[in-house]
């Protein structure tokens, strides 16, 4: 399982603005694909996926503010189910 | 040291030093290291090799890109993990971050933010050791990038007039940020520019410790023997972005992984020991365990510090705190 989570990226954002899911639950994901665009004071960011996998159930949604270094959602492995 | 422990010397120091970054950069990624940090991951040899060929009584100035010279150098990776938590107990006492990782206890005088200074510092040193006629030499480390930097040749002009005992290795990873060195850097040979300044220098393959080991082992050497100043262009790659986080579209997923999968330096070296039946399985999972259970214990380290007491915003902002340390 991989924790998906918004990376810290530089001194000046606590928060960032989680505009758009680019996958829903469900959907398979290859590693390097971008399953989210963020904004943060400067610009705006895709966040990937480290790993290949299934999509889990996204904590957060559209349209809202997210701590830095804190986990969006998760990516399932083979033969992982979600708690 | 014999021939077979530093053979695994090598080893595990590589080992440690992919382990203190794979961590560091989880922990940067989620917001734990302020002002971020640069991978070193990919680079591990040419910090590896050129250490083990310098004594103690060299002195080494480093680049913006410093983990791996410094735990190479034997810094502690617990003060180096706390000063990039800019914790109290760091080795700049929580004050510089990942860019400012030093220890004059082991004549390293760290790294800096700014893009080939490590060449002027390095030249600054090597006029000390000529003056105070020292057996030893300075090392400076810059990146590809420092290559096209007027400070980087100004600074080896005079190490050349005056004949100062003067390495320069490149870290040559070959992007300075997202700039292949080729599209910028007229002749495109570095070891033919710094010829040109009346230097001896080489190229080595920075994915070899041993070839590293040896040509720095090489041209100290010379520099002792009043050979002047000698330059070093060691190649290599970095798997990461030039720092934490950064969005990489500049490189291609198979030059990436070809550099990983066939050019790494931790695993040659691993095949090469294996070969010569100079390792076994066991001993490599025991230093995987080992550099595992040390990065662990820093990052428990770093996370019990304390951030430094404001009261002391003022200290170590004159050059007298530094000087009684020497």
């Amino acid at each position: 399982m991989e924790e998906i989570f918004v990376p810290a990226l530089g001194v000046s954002a606590e928060n960032v603005y989680l505009q758009k899911w680019l996958k829903a639950p469900g959907d398979s994901v290859q590693a390097g694909e971008a399953i989210a665009i963020i904004e943060t004071d400067k610009a705006e960011l895709e966040i990937t996926s480290n790993t290949s996998g299934i999509m889990g159930k996204q904590l957060f949604s559209e349209d809202t503010d997210v701590a830095v270094g804190i986990t969006i959602c998760v990516l399932l492995h083979e033969g992982e189910t979600e708690n | 040291m014999t021939e077979l422990n530093q053979a695994k010397d090598f080893l595990s120091q590589m080992i440690l030093i992919r382990e203190f970054e794979t961590i560091a950069e989880g922990l940067t990624l989620r917001g734990k290291v302020p002002g971020g940090m640069h991978n070193s991951s990919g680079q591990e040899a040419v910090a590896v090799g050129v250490m083990a060929a310098l004594k103690d009584e060299d002195a080494i100035a480093s680049t913006h890109r410093s983990h791996h010279h410094s735990i190479a150098r034997g810094m502690s990776t617990q003060s180096m993990m706390a000063e990039l938590f800019t914790k109290s107990t760091g080795c700049s006492r929580g004050r510089g971050g990942s860019m400012h990782l030093v220890d004059l206890s082991r004549n390293y005088f760290g790294g800096n933010g700014i893009v080939g200074a490590g060449v002027s510092i390095a030249m600054g040193l090597a006029l000390g050791i000529h003056i105070l006629k020292k057996n030893a030499i300075a090392v400076g480390f810059m990146g590809d990038g420092a290559i096209n930097t007027g400070r980087t040749w100004e600074s080896i002009n005079m190490a050349v007039i005056w004949n100062l005992p003067l390495l320069i290795v490149i870290d040559n990873n070959q992007y300075a940020v997202e700039t292949f060195m080729d599209r910028v850097t007229g002749g495109r040979d570095f070891v033919a520019r710094a010829k040109s300044f009346g230097m001896s220098a080489e190229i080595v393959d920075g994915q070899n410790v041993e070839e590293v080991y040896e040509a720095t082992a090489r041209a100290r050497e010379r520099i002792l023997a009043g050979q002047g100043p000698q330059l070093i262009n060691a190649v290599t790659y970095r798997y990461f972005g030039h720092n934490v986080g950064e969005v990489g579209k500049y490189r291609t997923q198979e030059e990436i992984s070809d550099w990983k999968s066939n050019k790494d330096p931790i695993d040659n070296w691993i095949s090469h020991l294996l070969s010569k039946n100079l390792i076994t399985e066991d001993e490599i999972s025991a230093i995987r365990e080992s550099a595992k259970l040390e990065i662990v214990k820093a990052v428990e380290f770093a996370e019990a510090s304390p951030f430094p007491n404001t009261d002391t915003v003022a200290d170590d902002v004159d050059s007298g705190s530094l000087l009684r340390q020497l």
